[in-house]
């Protein structure tokens, strides 16, 4: 059983630095997504860890022992990619066997391993096909399978999922997840898709512009994100610009907007008196037609100006005072009308400030 | 007033009307391949024909053919272990000019193939060199470096490592030089194109199940180029068996294979129907090696699309 460890990887092409200095723990078992827009550096960070891409500092560790150095074939890893990469000349049988005659492992273990990694990934009775006769879901879980079967130290996947249609990707995602768990191998999972991220990951490591900008489960990402990229990226937000004028408790504090103070949490210490931004999503806003009178429940005013109905809610675009808009998700139900005069509820407990 | 459709407009644009434009619109592609069908008929078939027939004339002494057909030119050619040891040294020239051709192309191709080189122009004129000089002066090139008095075997005598120097040319040894030499290019491309086909992610899947960059390349690239080393091997053997130019310069008709023996009966000789049955037999026996090499190859590349 394997812990992976990167330690101050960089990785420059010319005059892009693609990896700034990421360190990242990842504990035996887990599966770690790195999530990021294209070019954040999450694949750079994937191949690395493969061996494809030599770092230009940092290093990589399996259990503490410095791998960087070592050429991808002597890493024992299996590879997922995003086009698959199986080896159109041969059957899928000769496919999984690939990796385990390279490793010199005798027919009669071969067969099992074969008969019950086609198991775990349902294909059983496909072995004589070849990739081509194969539908894009088959083919995906004939790559999944001919990476563990070899039984490799860490996995690694990179957005293997891309080239499946949407229902196959839902599906696919909950298979990965339940099979990664039932084989209990270290994982790391390189996505752009911040739903199956948050699907799939014990850990989401959010990248932007070669660095780390969060690591957490996919609750602390979503409602406690670090900067506005990290929540802009992932979900819709609402973000209000103000300045600390007050901290009331441990990590709460009163921030003075163009809105009027809101009562806000911060993961960070602040200073009085610094600025900050508060990210509220819209599905924790409730619209009334008064203002709240329970205390650390914050009121906005506004004007509704779009209502819009999407079945599983209905979403409201309110301007409040200079010019913002909120966008706010309420019940499918709900009433309000455009132009209705109303007021924004959200607890404090649901407004984060996050770094500038 | 009305305004028309734009799609209106397109189909008032007919190549021709009725019927005769009809006929022309559903025979378009067929009309077109119609020159190159004319060009090869007359140019091609009609040559071929005429040599086949003249295969099968009675030999004279006095005209180019007597009167009558005979099979006599063919049992002739068949039945003297003379020409039959030309037509196999020929064959045998033709299979080592493609092998060795294969082997020192196929690392150039995959280089090409996966570098990104700024370079990668010049690299191509290099690869394509040998066809931008004419056949003549490549030739002489060949000999000036080859000959008895050549500069290498200059240099060897001076330095005393051979002192009757080496035998370099007008053999088969500076033949198949001269042959590798100029069919390269057409060893090099249709592989190039082949590697450029197979997907470099392909490579890295078998480096991450633990195949060293060997085993990738014979267990993952050369079977995927496999269409290409076939089609370059085909354009090399045919291309061999039926060279001139090369032969009579580097060899000067002491490499004896059978282009330059039918032109020797051809034109020495004077005997046409011997000859064209030689070159018929030449053209048969290429032909038959290049399908069973067909046959024989697309069995390996059975899986593939």
């Amino acid at each position: 059983m394997t812990t992976l460890t990167i330690s101050g990887l960089t990785k420059r092409f010319g005059e892009l630095t693609a990896v700034d200095d990421i360190s990242l723990d990842i504990a035996d078992g887990e599966l770690v997504s790195l999530l990021g827009p294209s070019g954040c550096g999450k694949t750079t960070t994937l191949r690395a860890i493969a061996g494809f891409v030599q770092p230009d500092a940092g290093a990589i560790l399996f259990d503490g022992v410095d791998i960087t150095a070592l050429a991808p074939e002597r890493r024992d890893i299996g590879m997922v990619f995003q086009n698959y990469a199986l080896f159109p000349h041969m059957t899928v049988r000769q496919n999984l066997r690939f990796g385990l005659e390279m490793r010199r492992v005798g027919q009669k273990e071969m067969a099992e391993r074969i008969g019950k990694v086609l198991e775990i990934v349902q294909l059983a009775g496909l072995e004589e096909r070849y990739p081509r006769q194969l539908s894009g879901g088959q083919q995906q879980r004939v790559a999944l399978a001919r990476g563990l079967v070899i039984e490799p130290r860490v996995l690694l996947l990179d957005e293997p999922l891309a080239n499946l249609d949407a229902k196959l990707r839902e599906e696919m995602r909950f298979f990965i997840r339940s099979l990664q768990k039932r084989v209990g191998i270290t994982t790391v999972y390189v996505t752009h898709d911040q739903a199956e991220a948050m699907v799939i990951s014990d850990r989401i490591v959010v990248m932007f512009d070669g660095r780390i900008r969060q690591v957490g489960d996919a609750t602390a990402i979503y409602s406690r994100p670090a900067t506005r990229e990290v929540a802009d990226f992932i979900g819709l937000s609402n973000f209000i610009d103000g300045r600390v004028t007050a901290r009331t408790d441990d990590d709460r504090y009163t921030v003075e907007t163009p809105l009027g103070a809101v009562q806000c949490r911060s993961a960070v210490a602040l200073a009085v008196g610094s600025p900050a931004t508060i990210v509220v999503r819209p599905e924790s806003i409730k619209l009334s037609r008064a203002p709240s009178t329970e205390s650390g429940v914050n009121s906005i005013a506004g004007k509704v100006r779009d209502r819009f109905y999407l079945g599983n809610i209905a979403g409201y675009r309110v301007a409040c005072a200079d010019g913002a808009i909120i966008q706010v998700q309420e019940e499918p139900w709900h009433a309000s009308a455009v132009s209705d005069e109303v007021w924004c509820l959200f607890t404090s407990d649901l407004a984060w400030i996050i770094r500038r | 007033m009305t305004v028309e459709s734009p799609q209106l407009a397109v189909q008032r644009v007919p190549i021709a009307r009725g019927a005769v434009g009809a006929w022309l619109r559903a025979n378009l592609a067929a009309l077109l391949v119609l020159p190159i069908l004319v060009f090869l008929g007359c140019f091609l078939v009609a040559p071929y024909v005429d040599m086949l027939v003249m295969s099968f004339r009675n030999p004279s002494t006095t005209s180019v053919f007597a009167p009558g057909y005979t099979i006599g030119n063919y049992t002739k050619a068949l039945s003297d272990p003379y020409y039959l040891g030309v037509l196999a040294k020929t064959i045998a020239f033709g299979v080592v000019t493609t092998a060795i051709c294969a082997v020192i192309a196929y690392p150039v191709a995959y280089h090409l193939a996966r570098t990104r080189s700024r370079f990668k122009g010049l690299l191509y004129v290099g690869v394509l060199s040998p066809l931008l000089v004419g056949v003549v002066v490549r030739c002489y090139g060949w000999i000036i470096l080859l000959a008895n008095n050549g500069l290498i075997n200059n240099a060897v005598k001076k330095l005393g490592l051979a002192p009757h120097g080496l035998p370099l040319m007008y053999n088969a040894l500076g033949v198949g030089v001269g042959l590798v030499h100029v069919f390269l290019p057409f060893m090099i491309l249709p592989i190039l194109s082949a590697i450029q086909g197979i997907d470099p992610a392909l490579e890295e899947a078998a480096q991450s199940l633990g195949a060293s960059r060997t085993r990738t390349m014979f267990r993952i690239v050369v079977p995927l180029s496999l269409p290409g080393i076939q089609a370059g091997s085909i354009l090399v053997f045919a291309l061999t068996i039926s060279a001139y130019v090369i032969p009579i310069l580097l060899g000067a008709l002491k490499v004896k294979i059978m282009p330059t023996l039918v032109i020797q009966l051809l034109i020495d000789a004077f005997l046409w129907p011997f000859g064209a049955a030689l070159a018929f037999i030449l053209a048969a026996s290429g032909a038959a090696i290049i399908y069973l090499f067909i046959r024989v190859t697309g069995r390996w590349m059975k899986g593939m699309a």
